[in-house]
């Protein structure tokens, strides 16, 4: 076996069927007042956190753990830390290891920035040796510049963050665990922070991060594994389990949804099939669903409304997932209960991260229409001839609204799809372009 | 546990560090600074030679020595137990977030303790040299070795009442009792030899009283200890040491569980 995988690197994260539990105690009792005379309160029940999980992780390998919050994932983070210990099966880790989960852990508010380093860098189990040989470059990363020599009291958070990430970031681990920490500072330090994290990547450490930030894994990990009520649910290439993962949630938020509010607007109908949209939907749920914004991501009077959103691909099948450069259609059908002046029917999309990328409706585009064109109900299409997105996760935006912006139906991230694209260009959208290069 | 030890020699630079912040940062806001401590000790002296010589007359010689080199050691190792029980719970940022080995928090502690008694005991020293007492080679060598014995000796009660501590915090206060009926229980204000003799070997059984008697010899007589003060001091101290370790280790795994 060895000899047919001798190019791959070795296993440095081994787990093997990892359960966890916590005990919960209905009324915990922490003094001997309470211990002795209410013995019987302190009746327990165990929370298995962690079911049984197994992964590898090879040297080198940047790896997220996704799930959402309670699923164990950090826990799991914890362990791998030795923070927690499992209560059956193993784990194995070889080499240095530093977590970036507590930033500035011992710092001492009266001690200089210079003087912290030494107490923080030793917390990660550097020697005093190795401490002096990163000194200088832990400084300059933390861009305090002289502040270095200040007590960290008189430091600003940004500050104190900034170096905390410094002396985290230079520990030169085998291993580097990460819990949800990229929110250092501003954005160009940020961006400061990703680029060493990458080149920390490049020089062969092995990352573990865990995130909620499903774009930053897929920048930075080669896979992903998500942990779904403490077991592994799926794992490998982060696109694929994010869109599995996301689909995952969107299914049951709605599910939560139609529980509440019924079926008038779920994403079953939406996604898994697109004519039992139209017809499946009457017009009883709309009123309550409509007045009240149901979670703050649909609001409107609903004389008019959405009965159904989805997105075709070329071929015509309903999807979330699009390719770049290619034609699709965003199919929506309507509903009126109620004769509304001067609708229009508007799009918006925008980036994972809440930029905005485009956004028009059919008043701004000179599009007359109607009321009575309308009818009692119909269907809209926006036909994309040329996707010009660029490879990311996009929510969508629909309304139906006045040339005011009174809402008849607004419609908040109703679908989330995913452009994957061959070409990994950057920037918000593709202009359109060719090449041309010629020799004089 | 010998894979314990080890992982705690490799945080060296991390007890040291702890160790340095305690110290320094003790002090760090005040004027007077670092001179504090040894102020303190000097003023605390002051106190027992003012009430000892005036008003509660004893009929011990000295009777500010004999009491002062007993009560610094004294006062080191009750800081561990009250103090030092709760190490674990003060730093339970760290130990919720970072890996290390969990015994570098209790080494740590008792040994800025440590740190801070060396500095008393300089003043003991200086004030025992004025008295007359005299050192040879051999005492100083002794008194060396009976420091040793006390460090390993607290060190091991601080590991196992840190860890207790964790998952029941009523122990501070009952330490902080238990710390005082203690101190009387040890020949620290009166010698050895009031004790009547039936209850002499119970009084043994006190690990402190062996170590007292020793530094008494030492500092206060300029005399040799006793071989078997110092071999049951010893003994003491390391079944303490291996118990403390052992309860630690046992009871660290859910540190960050409980706390």
């Amino acid at each position: 076996m060895a000899s047919t995988k001798t190019e791959k690197p070795p296993v440095v994260i081994d787990v093997q069927n990892v359960k966890k539990k916590f005990r919960v105690y209905s009324d915990k009792g922490a003094t001997l007042k309470e211990r002795a005379l209410f013995r019987k309160r302190r009746a327990h029940s165990d929370h298995w956190v962690l079911k049984g999980i197994s992964f590898q992780i090879r040297k080198g390998e940047a790896v997220g753990l996704v799930g959402e919050n309670g699923c164990g994932k950090s826990t799991t983070l914890k362990l791998l830390t030795k923070i927690l210990y499992p209560d059956s099966g193993t784990i194995t880790m070889k080499g240095r290891i530093s977590s970036l989960i507590e930033l500035g852990a011992g710092f001492h508010p009266d001690m200089t920035g210079r003087e912290n380093i030494y107490t923080n860098a030793s917390i990660f189990g550097l020697s005093k040796a190795e401490i002096d040989k990163r000194l200088e470059g832990i400084i300059a990363f933390s861009e305090l510049g002289s502040y270095i020599d200040n007590p960290v009291r008189t430091y600003s958070s940004g500050m104190y963050m900034r170096l905390a990430f410094a002396v985290a970031i230079n520990v030169d681990a085998d291993i580097l665990l990460i819990d949800e920490i990229l929110a250092v500072g501003d954005a160009s330090y940020q961006a400061k922070c990703l680029n060493k994290l990458r080149e920390i990547k490049r020089q062969g450490t092995t990352i573990v991060i865990v995130s909620h930030a499903l774009g930053q894994i897929e920048q930075f990990c080669e896979r992903s594994i998500w942990i779904e009520s403490g077991e592994i649910r799926e794992q490998g290439s982060p696109f694929d389990v994010h869109q599995k993962y996301l689909r995952y949630l969107n299914d049951r938020e709605n599910h939560l949804l139609s529980d509440s509010a019924d079926e008038e607007s779920s994403t079953e109908d939406r996604s898994s099939g697109d004519d039992q949209g139209k017809g499946g939907s009457d017009s009883r749920g709309s009123k309550e669903s409509g007045e009240t914004a149901d979670d703050g991501m649909r609001w409107g009077s609903k004389d008019m409304y959405f009965t159904s959103i989805h997105i075709e691909n070329r071929e015509g099948t309903t999807t979330t997932v699009l390719e770049s450069g290619q034609p699709f259609k965003i199919v929506m059908n309507y509903k009126v209960d109620r004769p509304c002046e001067e609708p229009a029917f508007g799009i918006g999309i925008i980036r994972n991260d809440g930029l905005q990328c485009y956004g028009t409706n059919t008043v701004i585009e000179n599009i007359p229409l109607q009321a009575e064109s309308l009818g009692d109900s119909g269907t809209v299409v926006v036909d994309i001839t040329n996707n010009t997105l660029i490879e990311g996760e996009y929510d969508l935006d629909v309304a139906i609204h006045k040339p005011d912006g009174f809402a008849y139906d607004y419609y908040r991230a109703c679908l989330r799809f995913t452009v994957f694209s061959v070409i990994k260009d950057a920037g918000v959208m593709r202009l359109e372009h060719e090449w041309h290069i010629a020799e004089e | 546990m010998l894979q314990t030890i080890k992982d705690v020699w490799e945080y060296r630079s991390m007890i040291q560090s702890l160790v340095n912040r305690d110290l320094r940062g003790r002090y760090k806001a005040s004027v007077l600074g670092f001179l504090w401590t040894f102020i303190v000790p000097l003023c605390q002296l002051l106190v027992y030679t003012v009430v000892f010589s005036i008003i509660l007359k004893s009929n011990i010689e000295r009777y500010y020595l004999f009491l002062f080199v007993a009560l610094i050691p004294w006062n080191f190792l009750s800081s561990c137990l009250t103090a030092g029980a709760s190490c674990i719970i003060q730093q339970q940022s760290l130990v919720n977030k970072i890996y290390f080995p969990r015994e570098v928090i209790p080494v740590s502690f008792v040994t800025a303790a440590f740190v801070n008694m060396l500095y008393c005991e300089i003043v003991v020293f200086i004030v025992s040299l004025f008295s007359g007492v005299h050192y040879t080679p051999l005492t100083l060598l002794c008194l060396f070795l009976v420091m040793i014995i006390e460090y390993v000796f607290a060190l091991g009660i601080t590991l196992i009442v840190c860890a207790l501590d964790v998952y029941f915090r009523d122990l501070e206060h009952i330490l902080g009792i238990l710390s005082m009926a203690w101190m009387f229980m040890t020949p620290i204000m009166y010698d050895i030899s009031v004790v009547p003799e039936q209850l002499l070997p119970v009084f043994l059984l006190n690990p402190m009283a062996s170590i007292m008697q020793a530094y008494r010899d030492i500092m206060y007589s300029g005399a040799v200890p006793h071989i078997n003060t110092l071999g049951a001091a010893v003994l003491m101290g390391i079944v303490f040491m291996i118990v403390g370790l052992l309860v630690f280790g046992k009871l660290k795994r859910r540190f960050s569980e409980v706390m």
